[in-house]
């Protein structure tokens, strides 16, 4: 468990916060009369750069604290830089060095280095062996603290506590959710080439704490998180037809999912985590069935004689998008997530596969083929806007990050390797790629653990 | 009749409906776009011109004056030459007595002819019966007195009408004396900076004084907080307007004022962002000094609508 309370800013009490919200309310009042500026200037075009964020090294209690809290501020460090959106500054340009994290910063030192934002922070072993963080975020600029935060958790949870930290500065300045206390279930891929063995496998977000959910043994495919983090729904070619099943990776637990005559793939959960749709195979076609997880009741959403599959249910589950040859191409198709009249929405040369429905509900990300090349794009959910972020040899099976900003998604070369995970920002700018231990295909993003 | 009318109006007023609907599209957002200002009056020069507008609605009076002098300028032209040659014409007549009687009269006749040709045809009729009766010179004399009092009485009589406004200023708009006039009111010289003004200062009055700031000056504040803005990727579709002041060294006189309210992490977080994009990008050196009453205080709009496609 990690506990969570804010941090005031320094020098206010309660008092003074009342005092100074009053007089600022009283300017804005007082002061808007007399606004009479001369010059108007609309700014409708900024710049794309990273902003410069200094992090200082955390501070810690005793010598182990130290190294923790070290490793704590790279952790928070990295994130944002991998982020695409911060610049971390280089510690070597530091003109000052931090008293502690309750003393103001000189933010005249931090000015001269160019950093817009400061974080200060530090951690602790309490004498019950749990571990105390708290951080401070300051605009150097503005000169006050725009964040404050104090943890108490326990000891191993102390990359959890940086990722917290990460998502809390993150959400601060950039006004969005963040998307570092996640993580990634994806097919490890291990081996030469023809005897390739596939492990489902968990990670952070950032690579760290890989563990593998399976043995190996069974060929598996596209794993899905529950909006619970706890189940993960894939496909696996067990003994006989391959079927979806459901795993707990706590108790590694496995069920399959239904009793379907044939070949069920594709899956994926809804958004309450109630329900799990699926393709059904049934001779050359594949229809798209939902299955409720309580009462396992199973319902027909389409009935086609087309192979319909890839469903990806809206945030808020009225509709579900899905992929389709009913037109003679695949396309992506909307309908409502009770059945009913699909709308095709996309048009444009190619074929287009895997849809996702960004957890903002705004956007579909896919897959798009043509020309001998595989991108990945997004397009608003009535199909217009479609713009591609990456394209290639081969690249697919975007997923959404929580906030929905940035895409991970597979990408293979060609040759003798294998494919890795990338991540993309929906704008197209930001493109990493995410270190796994060895090749890795198939990546899902989890929501937010906390 | 009945289903005829009944079906006339629905379908009249279903078209009206639709008109209403769809003529009343709601008006494009289109930018506030700035005047183009060009850079030919030096600021000096400006700022006095600008200064003086505030008086310049209530120097509408000088323009009747303006008016005036273009008239005048024709009457006085016409009614000098004929009163010059009259007074030299009489004086003539009086002093060359023995010269024939005919040639003398004659030539005072055809002189004042072309002006009135009426009122002379009057007059002739009278001189020259007179001139065959040689003998009496005095009579002539007399006569002649009269016939310049006549001509002069006629003259004034009949042409008065037309003309009485003009002799009665005649004397009082002798063109010295207008020149005097004029110079009187040059003086002030806000009545003629003023009517100029008036042109300027309604063209400049509503389109805002951004025009006193040179478009290069505009536009390099404009780069300057472009290239610091890193905004926020939260696509929401925020306006934060803010008020700065300036020191006349191109810093800060305070913080910016922002004047949009709101709450939410998104707009905070872009509040911040345009907030620090000022900060940054502070002094503003690009400004010049002599325009500092201008660009003591400046409004800015960060926008960001139409920066992202989606």
């Amino acid at each position: 468990m990690i506990e969570k309370k804010p941090l005031p800013p320094l020098g206010i009490t309660r008092r003074h916060a009342l005092a100074l919200g009053a007089g600022a309310l009283g300017a804005a009042t007082l002061g808007v009369p007399d606004l009479r500026a001369q010059v108007r200037l609309q700014i409708t075009e900024g710049n794309f750069q990273p902003m410069p964020i200094a992090i200082p090294d955390f501070f810690g209690g005793s010598a182990s604290d130290a190294e923790t809290a070290r490793n704590v501020s790279a952790i928070i460090t990295n994130n944002l830089r991998r982020s695409g959106l911060f610049a971390p500054i280089d510690p070597a340009a530091f003109i000052e060095r931090l008293k502690g994290v309750d003393v103001p910063p000189n933010y005249a030192d931090w000015r001269a280095i160019k950093a817009q934002a400061l974080v200060a922070g530090q951690v602790v072993r309490q004498g019950d062996g749990r571990l105390h963080a708290r951080f401070r975020l300051y605009d150097v600029f503005g000169g006050v603290q725009q964040a404050g935060q104090q943890y108490t958790t326990t000891p191993e949870n102390w990359r959890r506590i940086a990722h917290i930290i990460s998502d809390a500065i993150y959400k601060r300045l950039t006004g969005d959710e963040g998307y570092f206390d996640t993580r990634i279930v994806f097919v490890d891929e291990s081996g030469p080439k023809d005897r390739r063995v596939k492990r489902l496998a968990l990670m952070d977000q950032d690579g760290a704490n890989v563990r593998y959910l399976t043995r190996g043994e069974d060929l598996v495919l596209t794993p899905r998180f529950s909006p619970s983090t706890q189940e993960i729904t894939y496909m696996s070619f067990g003994q006989g037809d391959p079927r979806v099943y459901l795993l707990n990776i706590d108790t590694n637990q496995r069920e399959i999912v239904g009793n379907f005559p044939g070949m069920t793939f594709s899956p994926r959960f809804s958004p309450d985590g109630q329900r799990v749709i699926m393709s059904l195979q049934q001779g050359s076609n594949s229809n798209l069935f939902v299955m409720d997880l309580r009462s396992r009741a199973t319902t027909r959403l389409t009935q086609s004689p087309a192979i319909d599959t890839a469903p990806s249910y809206s945030p808020d589950g009225s509709q579900i998008c899905f992929e389709s040859d009913r037109g003679g191409s695949q396309q992506i198709y909307v309908m409502p997530s009770t059945g009913g009249q699909a709308q095709r929405i996309s048009f444009g040369e190619g074929s287009y596969s895997t849809p996702v429905w960004s957890p903002r509900g705004d956007t579909i990300a896919f897959t798009k083929q043509g020309g001998g090349r595989f991108a990945i794009g997004i397009m608003r959910t009535d199909g217009s806007g479609e713009r591609i972020l990456t394209e290639g040899f081969h690249n697919e099976g975007p997923t959404f990050a929580p906030n929905g900003r940035v895409i991970m998604f597979f990408r293979e070369g060609g040759g003798q390797g294998g494919p890795s995970l990338y991540s993309v920002d929906i704008t197209g700018r930001n493109e990493q790629r995410i270190p796994t231990p060895s090749f890795a295909s198939d990546p899902a993003w989890s929501p937010l653990l906390s | 009749m009945r289903t005829g009318l009944a079906i006339s109006s629905v379908v009249h007023a279903t078209a009206l409906l639709w008109a209403l609907l769809t003529f009343t599209t709601s008006p494009l957002e289109s930018m506030p776009s700035d005047s183009l200002p060009v850079d030919i009056i030096s600021p000096t020069e400006f700022s006095q011109l600008t200064a003086g507008s505030k008086t310049a609605k209530a120097q509408e009076a000088p323009k009747p004056l303006v008016e005036k002098q273009g008239e005048k300028k024709l009457v006085e032209d016409h009614t000098a030459k004929v009163t010059e040659k009259k007074e030299i014409n009489a004086t003539k007549n009086e002093q060359t007595p023995p010269k024939p009687v005919e040639k003398t009269e004659a030539k005072p006749e055809p002189k004042p002819e072309p002006p009135k040709p009426a009122e002379k045809a009057e007059a002739k009729p009278e001189p020259k019966p007179e001139p065959k009766t040689d003998p009496i010179a005095e009579a002539l004399k007399k006569d002649d007195a009269k016939k310049k009092e006549e001509p002069k009485q006629a003259q004034k009589a009949v042409p008065t009408p037309p003309k009485k406004p003009a002799p009665k200023k005649q004397p009082e708009f002798n063109p010295q004396r207008i020149a005097a006039l004029l110079d009187k009111r040059d003086p002030t010289r806000q009545a003629a900076t003023g009517d100029t003004i008036n042109r300027t200062a309604s063209l400049g009055v509503p389109s805002g004084s951004a025009a006193t700031l040179s478009q290069n000056e505009l536009d390099a504040l404009r780069a300057r907080l472009r290239q610091n803005w890193s905004v926020p990727p939260a696509a929401e579709k925020i306006v934060i307007r803010m008020v700065i002041r300036l020191n006349p060294d191109g810093r800060l006189a305070g913080p910016p004022q922002v004047l949009t309210r709101g709450s939410g992490a998104a707009f905070e977080a872009f509040r911040d962002s345009a907030v620090r994009a000022v900060m940054v990008s502070q002094p503003f050196n690009m400004l010049r000094r002599e325009t500092y009453d201008v660009w003591r205080e400046i409004d800015i709009d960060f926008d960001e609508r139409t920066m992202f496609g989606l």
